[in-house]
């Protein structure tokens, strides 16, 4: 089976390196305790067989699946999960890894090692995911890594130098081949521990190529004229029609997975003092601009335009992709321009010298610049559609598209921007694992990240909820407390959404056993039941 | 001579180390960095400092210049950030890979765009020549990057070539590297196909357009004429005796035509995903590797040097006045 993909891993280590195809590698080598079911959004045993959880809802005790070998046929022990672990936390690293991923409450998990099949997890807190964090943690072989690790040299580890043969895994693939900007080529895993249902020994393919295919253009291509077997992101809503084109010919599956889990966002920058002494501070940071914001785009046609009809209105940061914690209760603006305009008149902004613009009462122009990305289609376009409609309720837009490193920059250091259109990805589909985003100290709460106190009642208020909620082990109750993070959210509106993309995937009609989710990888979460039609 | 050739040589290399110096600073002064792209929202203030520490692009940027300046001396590039490779031995890979490409098309459009050009030169009217001459308008007009998505496509419709990419995956065994010699051959002259057209098309027919001009000015020479009212054959002075005369448009552009080629066959290379300098340099701008930037546009340059440096000796041999 061939796959595409549009950049070269930047490692082989995951742990060290969080790109999309160091992810896909990752899928295909490697394999966790658990793993989040990327369909059902629930966890399931891998190389957990089975767990218990003591009364405090803290400490788990984890047994796991005997006879179980890496790829290179050494045999995987519990000493192997506190190797993976202890790399994960490695403060050695020279950079980020994978640690803030398995931490709760940001502090490690305690792990130890009774015996070679058992391993005791202690949450420092309570925390409601639980093992679901381990998805986070594809399970290192200690025989090939712990020198890097004792070196300090662990951040350095299964570099792209390194010779394929040095990388191991307990995953379904090896990989075997790496051609620099070429392709990466995997092969069956004969040691794999999973069988099939019939007791048929897993991956059912005996090769996995990923091609490096920069241009989307030429994935595309490539599908169509079966030099390809799939794509391993989403299709464009411009790639539609041509894919729909070979679907109707037959030779490619065309899967419409509905909305995404994200949508783009558009938020102003709240940090205090962003503005100094400009005389716009007065509105641009109040909550009335956002609002009116809200009511004055038409969703509908932003979702038509944006995303060439493929795309559907969204209201919040949580889209009802997300079936578990999305709330149909959490209140949602309309399209309401004449709403919009009164809410501008509340905070001083109107036409006073008739050009059909806003001014505040200073007759300072109700204009601010909109930062967003640079070579991002949806992203430029959706700038663009959101300039074209708040203009009708007399607001000013200046769109600045700037190259992603340099917007990313402005984003994080809170200077150098009014506004921002820009993507912000959910890593998972809990709220108790993105309190980077909703907790006012976190690194993710991009209209006024890492505050050392909330700036404002309502985020301490969310701050407080969610503190509840990632806590609270009773599913209804954590379900509760989030829809009421959530009406405070579009309460307030920090962050403005306006429409998802709808997620199509494609690949090729030979390809049998996708289990397509809308997380990425779409396809490849599940590669050890993948099977092609000769 | 040897003067003339030392002379190209010492520009040559300063061109080199100004053009690789000036990428260097200017993807280092650009906003943002290679961590913040990288890390974006994920990662706390003290994360990204560590990190822009083991890279050693918390130091002043005067600093990482003079080191990169001394590491460079010594041919050491330093390592990709992106991926920790080394960056010569990224260089190195992708550089041949371009330089197959480009001088395969250099070497394609001045064996088509030569003869062709003395031939519609050599003869003032006649429908063939018009016809050659209409080709070459319409493929002047065209950018390599139209040519190549054109060329992707037949090659998409018809199947006659491979639409992107250097290589296949090969029928062999698990990793696809048990290819014979000659599988691999074959299998890289397809590959070349659609990106090779691409390149030469054009060049060719700048080449046919420069030396159909030169032909009919140096045919109406009072000493072409004269040798022809001699009755030596037409044929024989076009050929033999005008072309060596007239080859000297086309040598003295064919260092410029190296660069042309060289920053044509960036879109190219992405348009057909060749694994060359374009793509290496693409990708390496958009993560701000910066040393991989710098070494990009060093090995860009040394083409361009190179082609330079070979035009102005082809052009001292064609024409004696060119080494004052």
């Amino acid at each position: 089976m061939v796959a595409s993909v549009r950049t070269e891993p930047q490692s082989f280590n995951w742990y060290t390196q969080h790109d999309g195809t160091t992810d896909v590698l990752t899928f295909l080598t490697q394999a966790r305790l658990v793993r989040v079911n990327r369909v059902t959004q629930e966890i399931e045993p891998w190389l957990a067989e089975r767990w218990t959880r003591a009364d405090d809802g803290r400490s788990y005790t984890v047994k796991l699946r005997a006879n179980v070998t890496f790829a290179d046929g050494h045999p995987f022990s519990a000493d192997d999960v506190l190797f993976s672990f202890a790399a994960a936390y490695d403060p050695k690293g020279g950079g980020p890894t994978i640690g803030g991923d398995v931490m709760a409450g940001g502090q490690p998990l305690r792990v130890s090692a009774p015996d070679p099949l058992t391993v005791v997890i202690t949450f420092p807190v309570p925390f409601a995911p639980g093992l679901r964090l381990l998805d986070n943690l594809p399970i290192l072989p200690k025989h090939k890594l712990e020198a890097a690790l004792q070196a300090g040299t662990f951040a350095d580890a299964w570099s792209l130098s390194t010779p394929v043969s040095e990388i191991t895994g307990l995953g379904p693939f090896v990989l075997t081949d790496f051609r620099p900007g070429q392709r990466l080529v995997f092969s069956r895993n004969d040691r794999y521990f999973r069988k099939d249902s019939s007791g048929v020994p897993l991956p059912y393919l005996d090769r996995v190529v990923v091609d490096i295919v920069p241009d989307q253009n030429g994935q595309v291509l490539r599908l169509e004229t079966g030099q390809a077997d799939m794509m391993t992101s989403e299709a464009r809503p411009e790639d539609y029609a041509a894919l729909k084109r070979a679907a109707d010919r037959g030779r490619v599956q065309l899967v419409d997975l509905g909305g995404a889990l994200d949508a783009d966002s558009f938020w102003i920058n709240l940090k205090p003092g962003a503005f100094g002494a400009d005389p716009r501070a007065t509105w641009l940071q109040r909550d009335e601009l956002r609002q009116a914001i809200s009511f004055g785009v038409d969703r509908k046609a932003f979702a038509d335009t944006v995303f060439l009809g493929a795309g559907v209105p969204v209201y919040g940061p949580v889209t009802p992709a997300n079936r578990k914690w999305f709330s149909s209760a959490v209140p949602q603006t309309p399209y309401d321009p004449a709403r919009a305009e009164a809410l501008l008149a509340g905070i001083g902004l109107t036409d006073g010298n008739g050009d059909g613009m806003l001014e505040d009462a200073r007759g300072v122009a109700a204009r601010f610049s909109l930062t967003t990305q640079k070579g991002q289609t949806a992203l430029e376009r959706g700038a663009q559609v959101l300039r074209d409609e708040l203009k009708k309720i007399g607001l000013a837009v200046d769109i600045v598209a700037l190259e992603g490193n340099a917007a990313v920059a402005r984003f994080v250091s809170g200077q150098g921007y009014e506004a921002a259109y820009f993507h912000i990805g959910m890593t998972d589909v809990d709220p108790a694992l993105q309190t980077e985003y909703w907790l006012s100290a976190g690194g993710f709460h991009v209209w006024n990240l890492g505050q050392k106190t909330p700036a404002t009642a309502w985020e301490r208020q969310i701050d407080e909820l969610m503190a509840r909620q990632t806590a609270a082990l009773d599913e209804g109750e954590r379900k509760r407390t989030f829809d009421e993070v959530q009406k405070i959210f579009a309460e307030h509106l920090p962050v403005v959404h306006f429409a998802a993309p709808r997620i199509f995937m494609a690949a090729s009609s030979r390809v049998m056993g996708l289990t397509p989710a809308v997380q990425r990888p779409q396809f490849l979460w599940s590669p050890d039941s993948l099977w092609v039609r000769p | 001579m040897l003067f003339f050739l030392l002379r190209r040589l010492v520009f040559a290399g300063f061109l080199v180390f100004a053009v690789s110096s000036a990428s260097l600073l200017l993807a280092e002064l650009a906003p943002g960095d290679y961590v913040t792209g990288t890390l974006g929202f994920s990662a706390t203030p003290e994360e990204m400092a560590a990190l822009r520490a083991r890279y050693g692009l918390d130091r002043p940027l005067a600093e990482q210049y003079v080191d990169w300046l001394a590491r460079a001396a010594r041919f050491d590039f330093g390592r990709s950030l992106a991926n920790g490779r080394p960056v010569a031995d990224l260089i190195s890979e992708a550089a041949a890979n371009t330089a197959l490409l480009a001088t395969t098309a250099l070497v394609l459009a001045t064996f088509i765009g030569l003869p062709l050009g003395v031939f519609s030169g050599a003869r003032a009217g006649g429908v063939l020549p018009g016809m050659v001459r209409a080709a070459s308008v319409f493929l002047l007009s065209m950018p390599p990057l139209l040519t190549s998505l054109f060329l992707v496509f037949l090659a998409a419709r018809t199947g006659w070539f491979p639409i992107g990419g250097m290589s296949s995956i090969g029928p062999g065994g698990p990793g696809g590297n048990m290819e014979s010699f000659e599988y691999v051959a074959i299998d890289l002259l397809r590959h070349m196909v659609v990106p090779v057209l691409a390149l030469a098309l054009p060049l060719s027919a700048m080449f046919e357009r420069l030396q159909a001009q030169a032909t009919a000015e140096v045919i109406a020479q009072p000493y072409v004429l004269a040798t022809l009212a001699r009755g030596v054959p037409r044929s024989r002075v076009v050929w033999r005796d005008a072309l060596k005369a007239a080859l000297r448009p086309v040598a003295s552009i064919y260092g410029l035509v190296v660069g042309t080629l060289l920053s044509g066959s960036f879109a190219v290379e992405v348009i057909t995903t060749w694994p060359g300098l374009g793509s290496l340099m693409l990708n390496a701008l958009r993560a701000r590797d910066v040393y991989l930037v710098a070494g990009c546009a060093a090995a860009g340059s040394i083409f361009l040097a190179a082609g330079t440096l070979v035009s102005d000796a082809a052009l001292a041999l064609v024409d004696p006045r060119a080494r004052e």
